[in-house]
């Protein structure tokens, strides 16, 4: 029998060695009881309990195809900062365990918080999701501003799209099974073992409360036989996903609202609030579960109101201060597509979402505002932040994107806000390239800044070859510096490159 | 916001005297400790100590974890669990909030009932009282061989677990296997299906811990 601290050596199916450090009382989770090698790069994660042969198959596949076919590609290793994907399988007599790599160290906490013993603690979701947490337990290092939650919600689009692409599904995506740092704006997806490939693998989860979806919740009393039984998919992780986005850009739950449907039985009421009869608290159709801020004040314990209450004010932080993409997408995920799994928004439309939605922040002109970003308002005719209420008080240039078709240019719908720092990038100019991870470091490069200086904004050209003013006609050779004025139009790069026409706003 | 109340009775008779209560205090310090590091139960578990010894006292309301601080407690006198139960009802009765069409309630409570020994009173009132009301999981847990098992599986017929004795490193697992159960049940509380008083949404107990 090993003693604390002994080395353990073992030996994977595909032959290779492994070593970890017996400890009596391993760091344990809900499934696996987990061991550190050595140098700490890895783990070795025992599953508790036996692993049928269904159950190995299905971990083989995530180890061999499945990782082959996400990191073994042409910019595979960018996938590494993004999951925490199980390498290898050990057999040790009727014990299974996996080997997965050791989170990053930014997903270790650094100060932790001023009154709770977490220091190096892990940096699960939850922790950035509830905002008494957030803004009064943690300490202020640790939190980042809002477009922390911004990056790190393109982060997670992007890790489940390129798993729904491969034909998996999560099946348990909640803030226990991501972790998040907003001071690097980092996020990482872990528990990858319980990956399912829909229609081929039977499932041992079935979610983690608050993001299990309504029709999972509506049909849990079916036995998992029942045809009628609905089990995890893909479309819940659509599901989930959306609830997490919600929750770290507005630290509330989209669905827990004010509704109860059950006085007598409190866990019947959640089964209900979150399944058959779920309603989206912000629904402008239906305000049955929408509260308001005296409910808020009756509901949370008075010492956390201070953190609780801003963001749980639907009037003052409604879910349309995160700009048209978002609400477009919320109102499908939670209105549209609440009871309608197939019509929820796939995970690269978040994607796209939030990328545009991130075009259009501007930074609060309140040195001391929490949150230092906000998301420009088209509709508002003095911008201001809604965090705070600082309005923004210099000229806004709004970038007008447009395509260009045969001979003119058609609106693509997409705007960048420009303040000082605003970069273009070649994902801005050139219509073939995404911002996704399969950016080179080319094309990562800016290739126009802008500068505020004695009250006239400038636009300076780093690198694109082709800038014109179509206006003029008259070539914006890079290193230079044009003015922006209301009707400008710029062609931003070559030939086939897009346009921006310029609006000043907030005059 | 539902919270999750947690009782903990604790028998303070003469019989706990020395190491017992000892251990119970260190095992209340490391629940405590343990709990704050847990995002989920910081948020919803709110804690009380009752203590029964000579009389039975709340020596600590419920009370959020993050302002809760570690009660004096020691040991002398008899064993008043029946007294005891019947406050842990009164003390449900004020703290607990009920759901209301204006309000969400508060989860059923969990309650822990650690003794060594035989209740000095007449405990048939109290357990009457006791479970005449639903609660979360209640588990009833006898430390050492002097506790009257056949009796404390009349309060808490869903679980009753037996220490082999109130040594500490006994009572460190037991208190290791509550605070695993507070957590468990802070992130479970929310799923649908099965109500949070059955046994199996607890974890096992560690090998110290025998479920009678």
């Amino acid at each position: 029998m090993a003693k604390n601290g002994d080395k353990v050596t073992v030996r994977s199916v595909s032959g290779k060695t492994y070593e970890y450090i017996w400890k009596d009382t391993p760091s344990s989770g809900a499934m696996k009881d987990v061991y550190f090698s050595p140098d700490k790069s890895y783990v070795v994660a025992f599953f508790k309990d036996p692993q049928d042969a269904n159950a190995i198959d299905r971990l083989q596949n995530l180890v061999g195809t499945y990782r082959q076919g996400i990191f073994g590609g042409p910019g595979g290793d960018y996938w590494k900062k993004i999951y925490c994907w199980p390498t290898d399988i050990v057999r040790e007599g009727n014990k299974v365990a996996i080997i997965v790599p050791a989170y990053h160290k930014e997903f270790f906490f650094t100060y932790g918080s001023k009154t709770l013993d977490i220091k190096s603690g892990e940096k699960e979701g939850k922790w950035f999701t509830n905002p008494w947490h957030r803004y009064c337990n943690l300490d202020a290092r640790e939190v980042g501003d809002w477009h922390s939650y911004f990056d790190i919600c393109l982060l997670l689009a992007r890790g489940v799209r390129r798993m729904h692409m491969a034909g998996l599904a999560h099946s348990d995506l909640s803030y226990k099974n991501v972790l998040v740092d907003p001071v690097s704006h980092s996020a990482a997806i872990i528990d990858i073992d319980g990956l399912v490939v829909p229609g081929k693998y039977p499932l041992d989860v079935t979610g983690t409360p608050d993001f299990i979806a309504p029709e999972v919740y509506a049909t849990m009393h079916l036995p998992k036989s029942d045809p009628n039984r609905k089990l995890p998919n893909g479309n819940t992780d659509l599901h989930a996903l959306a609830v997490l986005i919600y929750m770290y850009l507005l630290c509330r739950h989209p669905l827990e609202g004010k509704k109860i449907w059950d006085v007598e039985d409190e866990q019947h009421d959640k089964t209900l609030a979150f399944g058959e009869k779920a309603v989206f608290i912000e629904d402008p159709t239906n305000k049955i579960n929408r509260y308001n801020v005296d409910w808020v004040r009756n509901n949370q314990p008075k010492s956390r109101l201070p953190y609780m209450l801003p963001w749980m004010d639907l009037d003052k932080l409604p879910y349309t201060i995160l700009g048209p993409y978002l609400k477009d997408l919320f109102d499908r995920a939670f209105i549209q597509g609440l009871h309608n799994p197939s019509m929820r928004p796939k995970a690269f439309e978040w994607e796209d979402g939030l990328i545009q939605t991130m075009d259009l922040m501007i930074p609060c002109q309140n040195p001391n505002c929490k949150q230092k970003w906000f998301v420009f308002d088209n509709s508002a005719s003095n911008p201001k932040c809604p965090f705070c209420g600082t309005p923004y008080k210099i000229p806004l240039p709004v970038l007008n994107l447009y395509n260009k078709a045969n001979t003119s240019y058609k609106p693509t719908g997409m705007r960048v806000m420009v303040y000082n720092g605003t970069r273009l990038y070649q994902w801005h100019a050139n219509p073939r390239v995404a911002r996704n991870e399969k950016l080179t470091g080319e094309q990562k490069k800016s290739l126009a800044c802008f500068q505020f200086h004695q009250g006239k904004w400038y636009l300076r050209n780093e690198r694109a070859k082709g800038m014109t003013d179509l206006q003029t006609k008259q070539s914006i050779p890079a290193g230079s510096i044009v003015e922006l004025k209301d009707g400008v139009q710029i062609r931003l790069d070559d030939e086939n490159s897009r346009m921006i026409y310029v609006q000043m706003v907030n005059k | 916001m539902r919270r999750l109340p947690v009782y903990l009775l604790v028998d303070v008779s003469g019989s706990m005297h020395g190491e017992p209560i000892e251990s119970v205090k260190n095992g209340l310090q490391l629940l405590v400790a343990a709990l704050r590091k847990d995002p989920q139960a910081l948020e919803t578990a709110y804690l009380s100590v009752i203590t029964f010894g000579s009389s039975a006292q709340q020596i600590v309301p419920l009370t959020e974890l993050s302002a809760f601080n570690m009660p004096e407690i020691s040991a002398g006198g008899c064993t008043v669990l029946g007294e005891a139960l019947q406050l842990v009802c009164k003390c449900r009765e004020n703290e607990v909030t009920k759901t209301t069409a204006e309000q969400k309630g508060d989860w059923r409570p969990m309650v822990f009932i650690l003794t060594d020994g035989v209740p000095t009173d007449d405990p048939q009132p109290g357990i009457d009282k006791f479970r005449s009301m639903k609660w979360g999981a209640s588990v009833s847990c006898a430390a050492g061989p002097g506790a009257d098992k056949a009796l404390l599986d009349k309060i808490t017929p869903e679980c009753v677990v037996e220490l082999a004795s109130a040594d500490q490193s006994t009572l460190s697992a037991f208190f290791k296997w509550v605070t695993a159960s507070i957590v468990s049940t802070s992130k479970s509380i929310n799923e649908s299906g099965t109500s949070t008083g059955s046994m199996d949404q607890l974890p096992p107990p560690p090998p110290e811990v025998q479920i009678v």
